[in-house]
């Protein structure tokens, strides 16, 4: 049905006169689960489908979508938009894309545990098996859901592209208080798999083990004196200022300005590729095609092929995050990171998988290379300026480090940076990668879609920490 | 539609579905982006749904049926029956509320609104705001909605609204922007020009911005900065975001500061205002805090029972929401300080602690510093790290004219004035 029904609205968006014409057919099946404080507070299931289209008429851009498919009604609807974006011509942008190669293509992912096979019971039992284990804390928050999301894209140039991609993903958020204090840890987790996933996150260990960390934290933990030290940032932090620090700024769109007034511009301009922006040792990698990551993807949806790609290399920015359209611009070729939520929004730039590449110091022997300084070995609070080059994380696992060991935790030390500088200021790179799940918002309606992130521990020399 | 949606209702009932809420909902929308001066996308949107919330045995489902046909109703009534016998049952609910009501509120409504010429709006936006700025960005939405709400409490009631919204963001050199919204459920109250002007004065007085010292400040908050910090206050104010340590008000009765903050879905002119919530209570405007006092959390009629309490009618079925929120205190010069800060809009607010408030947000667009009353220099590079319970008891005062503000950053609108707070933490990148 949906391969009869994507050709038919490419046909008639063509006879409206629109040259350039794509149809994504979206279906997504959802499960959804939430526990609070030991209650299941709701458990639901969502099946929607609909279409977007996205065309070129006198080179304006118009979208539109709807979840019937009756086609009269799809033709008015069709023809009341075409009219429309024409209209609309007079104070329109003449937008042209960069000449791709047409892709035919049909790929899903596998899964060894099914999300269709494993049932309700058994995923309610997987928050109740984790909640059990923390439930001498009163305030607890997970969720479970999972999605096979099943894609149809065609466009007008040839392109024709099936997928099927599963996805899970997991989140808890506690509070652990004591003596009318209190701290907090929210950590999503994420995955293009089956349930298998769930093992491999061992979260009835890793739950509890956080829970005593936090206490650790709160009862124990020394407040940090504000001066120059070293800091060792763990692959959670690593992750969290990749994404926010190099991936959004290479984002090409945000560099033109098509975001400025939600997601906001960019400190980098086009004219600063190959120009020193870290030290030596730092690759920044994007890579939409790593198995099983959260932010999987083989086509991006302008029919592109996805391929890992370097943001920085040596130290130098290398490329940016490039659609048909900011490629054109560029005197470019897309690089395949055109991505929608779902049916009914435009596809735009978007990151996928973004992390630090492995350099070939373990994290003991950067610990015992660090005479002084802090081990800020996750976060809780961070957030960066609209242009991407003013930024604070404050540490939520932390560790004070004399002569080269830790000796006692620190409470929520604050690294204050500009993007520069903390790029410049790392000086070892840790030899093992780990990646953290997050839902990632652009776009008006905003969009938030699954991406990954992360890479190794990394020593920043000499910075500030508050 | 009304077939599908009481055969659903009747196919639940037989199958002894204890509570059933369902709500038709249909949303026709168009969207202009534009950006650098350009019309860059012009989109069209038109989606149907039936939302299903329903309890058997206190199992609580939700899901939704997109494809309008009996035999998928029926397939769908199938797979909730079949999925309640998997699930477990929810300790804390509490049944929906019991009907039929009266419906009294009369809400702003254009119902020519889909036949605006969106063009002519957002010429007059951009020409206005170019008058004084070299670029701008932004969007422009209108949406018309078709709701219809039964539930197994006797509830059978429908509703149409209108809406429209502007964003405009302004920019002259590097680092010089403004940026302003509005949004009205009628074509006639939305204010295109005074918005863009206003976006372009910020980004004209906020030349050549420079850096000034951390430390603590005397801040003045324009309505576009203050209402992202309401949306923080007043979803705190839910009892499900109180439950699940999401929110720094955690003491009824408690005096949080000296400052009103209401919940209101009944204001004509409010662009969340709505007849009835989620669960077909009638809306009403409910005190949050009075005064600084904390007196009621926001509920649904779940969350109410659980409490002994009565619904507020700000049923989220799962999670009470607010609608519109209204802010007030004690009226004064805003701008009478010797030396302060004025900010016009911040984004990326995090917290490191929902629970004791701490947090830190990003002033952006134009912030001046003031002395002795007057905007003295434009500022840039600052951060409010700070507590949101230190912030709420040290407001001061505000202004008398009141804005209706919905933003990005602002999803719930607020009807908020500038607002004066003493002893905000501005802190900077120490490198």
């Amino acid at each position: 049905m949906k391969e009869g029904i994507a050709e038919f609205c490419l046909k008639k968006a063509q006879e409206f006169g629109c040259k350039y014409v794509e149809v994504r057919f979206e279906k997504r099946s959802s499960n959804s689960f939430v526990m609070k404080n030991g209650n299941l507070e709701i458990s639901g299931f969502d099946i929607t489908s609909g279409i977007g289209i996205r065309y070129k008429i006198n080179n304006n851009i118009g979208f539109i979508s709807f979840n019937r498919f009756d086609k009269d009604k799809i033709s008015s609807l069709l023809k009341k938009s075409v009219s429309s974006t024409i209209n609309s011509s007079r104070m329109a942008k003449d937008i042209y894309f960069s000449d791709e190669k047409k892709e035919v293509a049909r790929y899903n992912v596998g899964q060894k545990e099914k999300i269709e096979d494993f049932t309700e019971d058994r995923k309610i039992k997987i928050l109740k098996d984790i909640d059990k284990e923390i439930k001498a804390i009163p305030q607890r928050y997970l969720s479970l859901s999972d999605e096979i999301a099943e894609k149809y894209y065609i466009n007008s140039e040839g392109s024709r592209i099936h997928s099927l991609i599963p996805r899970i993903s997991f989140m808890y958020f506690i509070t652990v208080s004591e003596n009318n204090k209190s701290v907090q840890k929210y950590l999503p987790h994420g995955a293009c798999s089956g349930y298998e996933s769930i093992k491999k996150w061992d979260l009835e260990k890793k739950i509890p083990e956080q829970v005593l960390i936090l206490e650790n934290n709160l009862m124990n933990g020394i407040k940090s004196k504000k001066e120059k030290m070293d800091l060792i940032i763990g692959s959670e932090v690593t992750g969290i200022a990749v994404h926010e620090s190099v991936g959004h700024p290479y984002e090409a769109d945000r560099i033109l300005g098509r975001e400025a007034a939600q997601a906001g511009e960019s400190f980098i301009n086009v004219n600063m590729i190959n120009k020193k922006i870290a030290s030596n040792i730092v690759n920044v990698i994007e890579d939409p095609t790593l198995e099983n990551s959260y932010g999987f993807y083989l086509y991006d949806d302008e029919g592109v092929k996805a391929r890992k790609k370097y943001l920085i290399k040596k130290g130098m920015i290398n490329e940016f995050l490039h659609n048909r359209e900011t490629a054109f611009e560029m005197n470019n070729k897309s690089n395949g990171c055109s991505r929608a939520n779902n049916y009914d929004v435009e596809p735009m730039i978007r990151m996928s998988n973004t992390y630090v590449e492995p350099g070939d110091s373990s994290e003991e022997e950067i610990i015992k290379e660090t005479n002084k300084g802090i081990y800020m070995k996750s976060y809780m609070q961070w957030n960066i300026d609209d242009k991407r080059y003013h930024q604070r994380y404050t540490g939520s696992e932390a560790y004070l480090i004399e002569k080269g060991e830790l000796t006692k935790p620190v409470f929520a030390p604050v690294m204050e940076i500009t993007t520069p500088n903390l790029w410049s200021s790392v000086d070892i790179i840790g030899d093992k990668i780990e990646m953290y799940a997050g839902n990632c918002g652009k776009g008006n309606p905003m969009q938030g879609i699954p991406v990954y992130f992360g890479g190794p521990v990394m020593r920043l020399r000499n910075i500030m920490v508050k | 539609m009304e077939d599908i949606i009481h055969h659903i209702k009747n196919q639940l009932k037989k199958k002894e579905v204890d509570d059933i809420v369902l709500g038709f909902s249909e949303r026709e929308g168009k969207h202009i982006k534009f950006v650098n001066n350009k019309v860059v996308k012009t989109g069209y949107e038109l989606t149907s749904e039936i939302s299903i919330f329903c309890s058997k045995d206190r199992k609580i489902i939700s899901t939704s049926l997109k494809d309008m046909s009996k035999a998928k109703a029926d397939e769908l009534i199938k797979k909730i029956i079949r999925f309640s016998k998997n699930i477990q049952p929810s300790n804390d609910y509490y049944g929906i509320a019991e009907g039929p009501f009266n419906y009294k509120s009369k809400i702003d409504y254009d119902k020519r609104i889909m036949d605006a010429n969106e063009l002519d709006v957002l010429e007059k936006g951009m020409n206005k705001a170019l008058e004084n700025s070299k670029r701008v960005s932004g969007d422009l939405e209108i949406w018309h909605l078709n709701n219809h709400l039964i539930t197994s409490g006797n509830v059978d009631v429908s509703d149409k609204s209108s809406s429209i919204y502007f964003s405009i963001r302004a920019f002259n050199k590097k680092d010089e922007s403004g940026h302003m919204t509005c949004c009205s459920n009628t074509l006639r109250n939305l204010e295109v020009e005074k918005t863009s002007e206003r976006a372009a004065e910020i980004a004209s007085l906020a030349k050549n911005p420079k850096e000034i010292k951390s430390g603590r400040y005397k801040v003045i908050f324009s309505q576009m900065a203050f209402a992202p910090l309401l949306n923080n206050i007043s979803d705190a104010a839910s009892i499900y975001n109180v439950e699940s340590g999401f929110s720094f008000l955690n003491e009824l009765n408690k005096n949080y500061g000296n400052f009103t903050l209401e919940d209101d879905a009944t204001l004509p002119d409010g662009f969340n205002s709505c007849r009835f919530d989620d669960e077909g209570v009638p809306t009403k405007k409910t005190v949050m805090i009075d005064k600084g006092i904390l007196k009621t959390y926001l509920h649904n009629t779940s969350t109410a029972r659980k409490y002994n309490l009565k619904t507020t009618a700000n049923a989220g079925l799962i999670s009470p929401r607010p609608f519109n929120i209204v802010f007030d205190c004690k009226k004064g010069d805003v701008f009478d300080v010797k030396d302060g800060i004025y900010i016009t809009n911040i984004w990326y607010t995090r917290f490191q602690n929902y629970h004791n408030g701490d947090f830190s947000t990003i002033p952006r667009d134009g912030a001046f510093l003031i002395k002795n009353g007057k905007i003295s220099q434009s500022l840039k590079g600052l951060r409010i790290s700070d507590n949101m319970l230190n912030l709420l008891k040290n407001i001061k005062c505000c202004s008398r004219k009141v804005l209706q503000i919905k933003s990005w950053e602002a999803e719930i609108p607020a009807f908020t004035p500038e607002v004066l707070i003493n002893n905000i933490n501005i802190t900077k990148p120490t490198q």
